[in-house]
C-alpha cells in the first residue's frame, strides 16, 4: 500500500510487512503462517515485551531505527498497523 | 499541609553495564538488547561491598538539614520495595536510627505498596505529624520547631527479585533520605491518589497481560485524580517526575496523557536504573540541580509498585 502523504514507498511498506509476518510465525513459534490483517493482541496474544522484540527483529533485518517514541501502542491493531507505522517511523541505522 | 523540608540522594559511583549483569541474571541476548534499546536502561549503581545500613547512611549524612534537629524527629520511615533486603537479623533501619541518634523515635518500615511504597511513606508521615500538631492550647502554625518524621528508601540488589524484574527494569542501588514536616515552606504536598490493586497479584503470571494493558491508563487516572483533588491540571505542571521502570513507559505514558516528553525527567533511567523506592527524591534532586524548578511550580510524582498486586499512586508538590 503506498502511502503518498508521507512519501514512503509501498516496496518498503511492504518489505517491513513481510519481515514481520515471517519474525513473527518464528517468534510465536506457529504452524500457520501470520498474515498482515492479524489482529496483534486480540488474535495473536502479543504482549508488550514480545512487540518490542519484534521491533528489535525488524530494525536488524532491515537496518533500520524505529522512532518508538512516536507509537501509540493502542493504534497499533493489526500487523498491518505496525507495518504502516514503522515504515512510516524509521531510518537508516 | 505536609512538605518535603530536605532531600538528600546517594548513588554509589561504581556503575555495571547491564551487560555485565546477563550471566548473573540469567538474561538473554535478546533481552539485553531490549533493555539497552527500548527500555534505556543501560547501567545501574552497584556497591557490593557496601552494607545496607552503610548505603542509607550514606544518603542520610548528607542531609545536612538534620543534623541538631534529631530530638525533633518522632518518627523513621523505611519505605522500600522488597519485602526481604538484609539476611536475619541485620536491621538496617533500626542500625541507622542508632547512627543517627534517632533510637527515641518511633521507626518502622512500610512496603506493602513495593516501588508505590515511598509515595505512601510520604503520606503516612505527613498524617502522622498533622495528628500530632493537631490544633490546641500550644499549637502555632507553622511552628519552625514542630516535630519531623524521617524518610529512608534504598535497597541493596539482594535477590535475583530485587535485581531484575522480567523484561520490565533492572534495579539499581541508591539511597535517598528526606525529612518531613506537617507544616513547612518546601515542597508542599498538594494532593495524593493511589489505587491499590490486589487482583493484580503475580503469584501465577495469569494477571500478567491484563496488567501490562491497564498499567498505563491506571496510572494515568491516578496522575489525573491527584491534580484534580489539587484544583490543577496538566498544563499547570512545571515537570513530572517518574519512577524509573524504563524509557519507553514513559515514552507512550506522555503519548496517552498529551504531555511533552522533554517535560518528565527521564535523566537517570539510563545511568541509576529503577532504584527501588527512591526514584522520586532521586528524581526531585536533579530536577532542583537542573533548575527545573523554580518556588511556586507545581510538579508530579508518580510510582508503581509491581508485585503481590499492584499499586498506582500520585502526589502534586508545590515547590
Amino acid at each position: 500500500m503506498a502511502t503518498p502523504e508521507t512519501g514512503v514507498g509501498a516496496e518498503y511498506q511492504q518489505r517491513v510487512a513481510d519481515t514481520m509476518t515471517t519474525t513473527l510465525t518464528r517468534l510465536l513459534d506457529r504452524s500457520e503462517p501470520v498474515t498482515v490483517d492479524m489482529r496483534l493482541m486480540d488474535e495473536l496474544g502479543l504482549s508488550s515485551t514480545l512487540a518490542l522484540e519484534l521491533l528489535l527483529e525488524c530494525e536488524d533485518e532491515l537496518e533500520i531505527l524505529i522512532d518508538v517514541e512516536q507509537m501509540d501502542q493502542d493504534q497499533m491493531k493489526t500487523i498491518g498497523d505496525l507495518a504502516t507505522f514503522v515504515a512510516e517511523n524509521s531510518r537508516p541505522s | 499541609m505536609t512538605s518535603l523540608d530536605a532531600v538528600s540522594v546517594y548513588l554509589p559511583p561504581t556503575r555495571l553495564p547491564i551487560e555485565q549483569l546477563a550471566g548473573s541474571l540469567g538474561l538473554t541476548e535478546m533481552q539485553v538488547k531490549l533493555f539497552r534499546r527500548f527500555h534505556g536502561l543501560r547501567e545501574v549503581g552497584r556497591d557490593p561491598d557496601m552494607s545496607l545500613s552503610d548505603l542509607l547512611m550514606k544518603a542520610a549524612a548528607g542531609l545536612d538539614a538534620l543534623r541538631g534537629q534529631e530530638h525533633r524527629v518522632r518518627y523513621v520511615l523505611y519505605a522500600r520495595a522488597m519485602p526481604v533486603v538484609a539476611p536475619y537479623p541485620v536491621n538496617a533501619l533500626h542500625e541507622v536510627c542508632r547512627a543517627l541518634g534517632l533510637q527515641h523515635a518511633l521507626a518502622f518500615t512500610v512496603t506493602q505498596q513495593s516501588c508505590a511504597s515511598g509515595l505512601m511513606a510520604i503520606d503516612m508521615a505527613g498524617r502522622l505529624l498533622a495528628a500530632d500538631t493537631a490544633p490546641g492550647p500550644s499549637h502555632r502554625a507553622g511552628d519552625p520547631a514542630g516535630p519531623l518524621a524521617l524518610i529512608l528508601a534504598g535497597e541493596k540488589a539482594f535477590t535475583h527479585d530485587a535485581q531484575v524484574f522480567a523484561d520490565t527494569t533492572v534495579f539499581g542501588e541508591g539511597s535517598a533520605a528526606c525529612l518531613v514536616s506537617a507544616s513547612g515552606a518546601r515542597d508542599r504536598l498538594l494532593a495524593y491518589a493511589s489505587n491499590v490493586r490486589g487482583d493484580f497479584d503475580n503469584a501465577t503470571g495469569e494477571n500478567d497481560a491484563r496488567l501490562q494493558r491497564e498499567y498505563r491508563p491506571l496510572l494515568a487516572e491516578v496522575m489525573l485524580r491527584a491534580l484534580d483533588e489539587a484544583g490543577l491540571t496538566l498544563d499547570d505542571i512545571r515537570v513530572i517526575l517518574p519512577h524509573n521502570v524504563n524509557m519507553v513507559t514513559w515514552q507512550r505514558m506522555c503519548l496517552l496523557l498529551k504531555f511533552p516528553r522533554d517535560r518528565v525527567l527521564l535523566d537517570n533511567i539510563p545511568a541509576s536504573g529503577h532504584v527501588f523506592c527512591a526514584d522520586l527524591f532521586v528524581n526531585y534532586q536533579t530536577a532542583c540541580a537542573r533548575g527545573l524548578l523554580q518556588p511556586g511550580d507545581r510538579y508530579l510524582a508518580a510510582a508503581v509498585g509491581a508485585g503481590g498486586g499492584a499499586t498506582f499512586a500520585a502526589m502534586v508538590f508545590e515547590h
